[in-house]
């Protein structure tokens, strides 16, 4: 590695060791952030989406008025108010929990927070890049829900009356019919929400995750110090660029993956794509 | 007074005294958006003409920057503008006599928010350019309309009518993106946005619920107001062109009902 | 002190577990060693105390300073990175267990942390401008000067010149600097050492101007006040490095400064 490093720098002419120091590979690690928050992130709003949506089509009324107001108040907010409120609320939510028993009730009339130390629930980063997951889920999975809404509704009701008529259960209608074909109207809907959800992971480094945005902008800082490394003027300009690019170029390769999808999924389907 | 009505008082005015404090930051997402609007829509049609052009070499450029900037994230997007911004400074912006301008974060995140959503809304308009009924063009061509008289009376209006509720929609995440620029810029003097200072006023209390929810407020009140005044735009535009179309696909009432897609 | 830890939470539903233990791989896979006795909280972006070197490792005098006093105290210890404006809420959260980032102490701060006796002499604070410019610090006007927010400087900034002067905040340190080199403001106030080898790097760009600002007391290790175990720990350790002459050294080392810790 470190000879094709050094042929190479020769070869350019510049020193492309710095390229490859410890800190630049530890820049190039963090993208693993990116990738699994976006991952999880997707595969969470996936499951709140059918969850709101279900909410929202729900036959018992509370139920329809939860899965509305789950979707008009995350929309109506900005993403990344929510993307900080939730992993706070959370933890402060599981401490007044805990607070009821640990805590005397002189303690919880303090209006102190935590109102006892006992009630103190301390959060590590791993937590919190769990948390930050359940976050875009939360937030992407109101978005997907209104899609998967759509969708379903827009599933042709003669093919549900055939299949019903055939004597599938209602079950089976619903599962092997309805969500089925829900997919492929819905699957330009979510490759939008999924979009939507990749540049969000930019946001991380709010929740103090070292991800590509943290690591870019320490490495592009001016270094005026030579014991801790190249003393350099400000190249965060450099930086920032490449995470534009890169941005673009996982957006890029997403609309591939999402077109090869599409064309699988309306195979053998009744559409007029 | 019984107890409980003492902690409904008390939380109560403590909303109120956060409804307060938080007004004026509000005042600063409200100018990001404002100043954004009036320029983003004229570049955004101009960005959609230019894609839809028969120029291969301008329909490239606007699709390579509606691409670009629907490609990446806000976030980065003021960072890297900032910093690029800062790296001219001594030897372009000082020697004009703009620098405090140029760096000002009220003049570069309005600058940024502009390049960014009038990307989005480009896109916007260009699918509603393409929508444009055939029929309605060539018949326009038939009566002998030179190029531009069929540019306003039948394309324009047209497309107008086509993108406003996903415009609308657009103008809303454009708000709501205002929440980022101060994540990224410099904070001057007391000038600070609603994110800003519900951060600020949490790290004092550790009371989340209580700002950060007087935040989120401000942003769905401020969104459905948005919503309100655009539904009035759109049902005036769809009045006008009333004996023009004779379009019956209930045109005129846009739903309040806000859409997911950006 | 109980430490509830998500997992305790998820136990009893197994559905919530399927779901969550790929992203809890995950979680550990963000910070792969979470089993030290003792997390610290640093910046990692203020050189000589902590900064980030090219290998991409912690380094700087309170990482050495921190690595000698968990050896002495004999407890494992762990650096954790947080950005300077979040890195007291989140000792309160517990993201880390102590803050070691050139952290004054001061009046306010005590409010809602404790802090160790200090380990870095009281250090006045320093304007830094342009290496050509010249200011009349009794009576500045027209000014735009700036700080790093939360800081005592920028509190300084605050109470002396709001009036007739435009302030700025920033993040980072980093930021900071950058927008004074790039000449965004006219005059940044910080740590004198912290500003001491920017000045000298700076290829005769800045220079201090002004006179010295004693704001804050000495630097010290930040903890959570019901840490009461863990404070005498620690406290007892630095003692010891103090009278030993360590800190002394490590100070000379990174600052080519002169204390007299030893001899206290």
């Amino acid at each position: 590695m470190e000879g094709l490093i050094t042929s190479l720098s020769e070869l350019t002419g510049t020193n492309l060791s710095y390229l490859f120091n410890g800190k630049h590979l530890a820049w190039y690690a963090s993208v693993r952030f990116t990738i699994l928050a976006a991952f999880f992130g997707a595969v969470l709003a996936l499951l709140f989406g059918m969850l709101g949506a279900s909410a929202k089509r729900s036959s018992f009324a509370p139920f329809r008025w939860f899965g509305s107001g789950y979707i008009t108040m995350v929309r109506g907010v900005p993403d990344v108010l929510f993307f900080l409120f939730f992993p706070l609320a959370f933890e402060q939510f599981v401490e007044y929990l805990f607070s009821l028993n640990a805590c005397t009730v002189a303690e919880r009339a303090s209006g102190k927070w935590p109102p006892c130390n006992a009630a103190q629930w301390y959060l590590s980063t791993s937590e919190y890049f769990v948390m930050a997951c359940v976050s875009l889920g939360l937030v992407y999975g109101a978005f997907a829900a209104n899609v998967i809404h759509g969708a379903m509704r827009a599933v042709p009701e003669s093919q549900l009356e055939a299949a019903r008529a055939y004597g599938f259960t209602k079950r089976q209608v619903y599962w092997h019919f309805q969500v089925r074909q829900m997919w492929i109207y819905a699957l330009p809907g979510l490759s939008n929400v999924w979009m939507l959800l990749l540049k969000a992971t930019a946001l991380l480094s709010l929740l103090q995750i070292a991800d590509i945005v943290q690591w870019a902008g320490k490495l592009g800082a001016a270094n005026y110090f030579p014991a801790a490394g190249l003393v350099h003027g400000d190249w965060r300009w450099r930086y920032y660029i490449v995470l534009f690019l890169f941005y673009i170029l996982l957006t890029f390769l997403s609309e591939l993956f999402f077109r090869k999808l599409q064309k699988r999924a309306s195979r053998g389907m009744a559409l007029d794509q | 007074m019984n107890i409980e009505s003492i902690v409904a008082t008390h939380w109560l005015s403590a909303v109120v005294n956060d409804v307060i404090i938080l007004f004026k930051p509000a005042l600063f997402n409200i100018y990001f958006a404002l100043a954004s609007i009036p320029l983003g829509f004229p570049l955004a049609i101009g960005l959609a003409l230019m894609k839809n052009s028969r120029s291969r070499l301008w329909s490239s450029f606007a699709g390579g920057f509606i691409y670009a900037f629907r490609g990446s994230p806000l976030f980065i997007q003021l960072f890297m503008f900032y910093s690029i911004a800062l790296a001219f400074n001594q030897t372009l912006w000082k020697p004009l006599g703009i620098d405090d301008f140029v760096l000002h974060p009220l003049f570069l995140g309005p600058f940024v928010l502009i390049l960014n959503t009038s990307a989005y809304a480009a896109e916007i308009f260009y699918g509603a350019i393409r929508a444009v009924p055939k029929g309605q063009l060539e018949a326009a061509r038939a009566v002998g309309m030179s190029r531009s008289q069929v540019f306003r009376s039948v394309t324009w209006p047209n497309m107008l009518r086509l993108a406003w509720p996903a415009y609308t929609n657009e103008v809303v995440f454009l708000f709501h993106a205002t929440a980022l620029v101060y994540f990224t810029l410099p904070v001057i003097n007391e000038q600070k946005d609603l994110m800003n200072k519900a951060g600020e006023l949490f790290e004092k209390d550790y009371n989340v619920f209580l700002h950060f929810s007087v935040a989120a407020g401000y942003f769905l009140l401020i969104s459905i107001l948005i919503f309100f005044l655009f539904g009035l735009v759109y049902k005036a535009l769809n009045k006008h062109l009333q004996h023009l179309s004779d379009s019956t696909d209930g045109a005129g009432k846009m739903k309040f009902r806000p859409n997911y897609m950006r | 002190m109980r430490k509830i830890k998500l997992k305790d939470l998820l136990s009893s539903r197994s559905s919530a577990r399927v779901l969550l233990a790929p992203m809890l791989v995950a979680g550990v896979l963000v910070q792969s060693a979470f089993a030290a006795d003792v997390r610290i909280g640093t910046e990692g972006a203020y050189p000589p105390w902590n900064f980030v070197d090219d290998s991409g490792k912690l380094a700087g005098f309170e990482i050495d300073l921190g690595n000698a006093m968990c050896e002495k105290a004999g407890i494992s210890c762990e650096f954790v990175q947080n950005e300077w404006d979040s890195i007291i809420p989140n000792l309160l959260a517990g993201n880390y267990d102590i803050i070691m980032a050139g952290m004054s102490i001061t009046e306010e701060r005590m409010q809602t942390i404790d802090f160790s006796s200090d380990y870095f002499p009281p250090d006045p604070s320093r304007y830094a401008a342009a290496a050509d410019s010249d200011f009349d610090f009794g009576n500045l006007k027209g000014v735009k000067i700036g700080a790093q927010g939360a800081t005592i400087q920028a509190d300084y900034l605050e109470a002396n010149f709001k009036d007739g002067n435009t302030l700025l905040t920033y993040e980072t340190p980093d930021q900071s600097v950058a927008d004074l080199m790039a000449g965004n403001i006219d005059i940044l106030l910080a740590d004198g050492e912290f500003l001491n080898p920017v000045v000298e790097g700076s290829a005769g760009k800045l220079a201090l101007v002004g006179p010295g600002v004693e704001i804050g007391g000495g630097v010290g290790i930040g903890m959570r006040k019901d840490d009461k175990e863990l404070q005498e720990k620690l406290s007892a350790a630095l003692a010891a490095l103090k009278a030993d002459g360590t800190v002394d050294k490590l100070i000379k080392a990174s600052f080519d400064k002169e204390t007299n810790y030893a001899n206290q």
